[in-house]
């Protein structure tokens, strides 16, 4: 089964995202910040799917992103971001690193979980 | 990003002060001009003052009487304890026959602020608006962080019902509650912190009503819950009130906030007042409440001439929680 990747700084986060996928049927795992989160993408190829705050500390979402694209070369994990930003210079730098998509907090798991079965196929 | 006019609301917020003044004459004065003037006049008793300013009771000032107290002597002690235990505190004077206070013992005269006269209550309001109502905030301001504050805490604690008080100003420094969070806000028009404060025993109880599943929920849990709070309001505010404008310049003004543990108290190196909203969310099925204090300290840099709220096209608006696929 393809696995999702929940990367937040939040354990309530963490647990309330990766806990309503886990109960859908999904394999989830999870990393505490983009540090975190590009090393385990880099560790384990059945990531397909990746939700990922942006304010985190060592190292930002929207920084993580921009370096499975560009140091692990990785062009084919989708990366939604889920966080409380908005601005649409934020979600430029997301679409020019290669994001797919956009969630605004709070994660209303019905909303999204067909999308997100999709992109983890 | 459009700029609506955030007309400065004095007229909304109020702030408690505490009255110590025994004069029956002057107490319907008093209470008419509290009334007239956004304040919420509380009284205690002489014995127990020292222990309910030790506590974290919000005020604003303190209006204090020169008859206060069986002689002048304990006047001047009252006065003088108060200050030592509360310096934070605006002492406000009445005097019979002299708004100044240079005639006072200088021991005597640094425990207050300011003095007025019975018959001159506009001297009063003057002091008031310079140590109470000295920093003006924009409706929309206020407005929107009630309304941003009130969605977040919806979303996260659906189980409650909310309520919350009139926003007041407070000048008052201690703690409420044994956790809180402070995370920095930055614009071209604010510099400073928001801080949220709460008790840790109220939520441990609601997570085990609502989530027994999680019987390992401990104080950790209450500190991820209120620092996602914490960072979804903050996320709002910079959505509503900040934008993408980087109006920070390179070289950035700080100070150290010192918080001391044993006594409550944290500095944030200001005598500015606090904008203080506090919310109550309670349990309708158990009764149970959960306090929550909100404080807005814009020690760095306060600008509400630049204040704007953000409107965004309504077309180009996603819901929260929907994705928008790229």
């Amino acid at each position: 089964m393809a696995k999702i990747l929940v990367v937040d700084d939040s354990s309530t986060v963490r647990d309330e995202v990766a806990g309503f996928l886990k109960k859908s049927g999904l394999d989830v795992a999870t990393a505490v910040d983009g540090k975190d989160g590009l090393t385990k993408i880099k560790g384990d190829p059945g990531i397909k799917l990746v939700l990922c705050d942006i304010n985190m500390p060592n190292m930002d979402g929207l920084t993580m992103v921009e370096k499975v694209r560009g140091e692990l070369a990785n062009s084919t994990v989708n990366i939604i971001m889920l966080t409380t930003e908005s601005s649409p210079n934020m979600k430029e730098r997301g679409k020019a690193a290669g994001i797919k998509g956009w969630i605004v907090k709070p994660f209303k798991g019905e909303a999204v979980l067909e999308s997100i079965k999709k992109l983890a196929a | 990003m459009n700029a609506i006019d955030g007309n400065a609301v004095k007229e909304n917020l109020v702030s408690k002060v505490l009255v110590l003044d025994d004069s029956y004459e002057h107490s319907q004065a008093i209470k008419q001009f509290c009334d007239e003037n956004n304040l919420v006049a509380l009284k205690v008793h002489k014995d127990r003052i020292l222990p309910v300013l030790q506590s974290n009771i919000d005020l604003g000032a303190i209006l204090y009487s020169e008859s206060y107290g069986d002689s002048s002597g304990e006047n001047a002690e009252i006065a003088s304890q108060i200050h030592a235990i509360r310096p934070e505190l605006p002492i406000i004077i009445r005097r019979e026959h002299s708004a100044k206070l240079d005639d006072l013992p200088e021991k005597h005269r640094s425990s207050f602020c300011g003095a007025y006269v019975s018959s001159d209550l506009p001297s009063l309001r003057k002091v008031i608006d310079e140590y109470i109502f000295s920093l003006e905030y924009p409706n929309a301001l206020v407005r929107g962080i009630t309304e941003i504050t009130e969605s977040v805490l919806s979303s996260q604690l659906t189980a409650l019902k909310i309520s919350l008080n009139t926003p007041y100003i407070v000048r008052d420094r201690v703690i409420f509650g044994e956790i809180f969070s402070l995370i920095p806000l930055e614009s071209s028009w604010c510099r400073g912190y928001m801080m949220l404060q709460t008790e840790e025993e109220p939520i441990l109880e609601l997570i085990d009503r609502y989530s027994p599943s999680d019987p390992g929920a401990n104080f950790r849990t209450v500190n991820s819950l209120l620092g996602e709070i914490t960072n979804l309001i903050w996320g709002a505010f910079k959505n509503r009130f900040i934008g993408d404008a980087t109006a920070i310049s390179g070289n950035q003004v700080q100070v150290p906030l010192v918080v001391n543990h044993k006594h409550r108290y944290i500095s944030f190196g200001t005598e500015n007042p606090q904008l203080c909203f506090f919310y109550t969310l309670v349990d309708e099925d158990t009764g149970r409440e959960v306090k929550l204090y909100q404080r807005f300290i814009f020690n760095l840099n306060w600008s509400p001439d630049a204040f704007k709220e953000i409107t965004t096209d309504v077309e180009s608006l996603v819901d929260s929680g929907e994705l928008e696929l790229f």
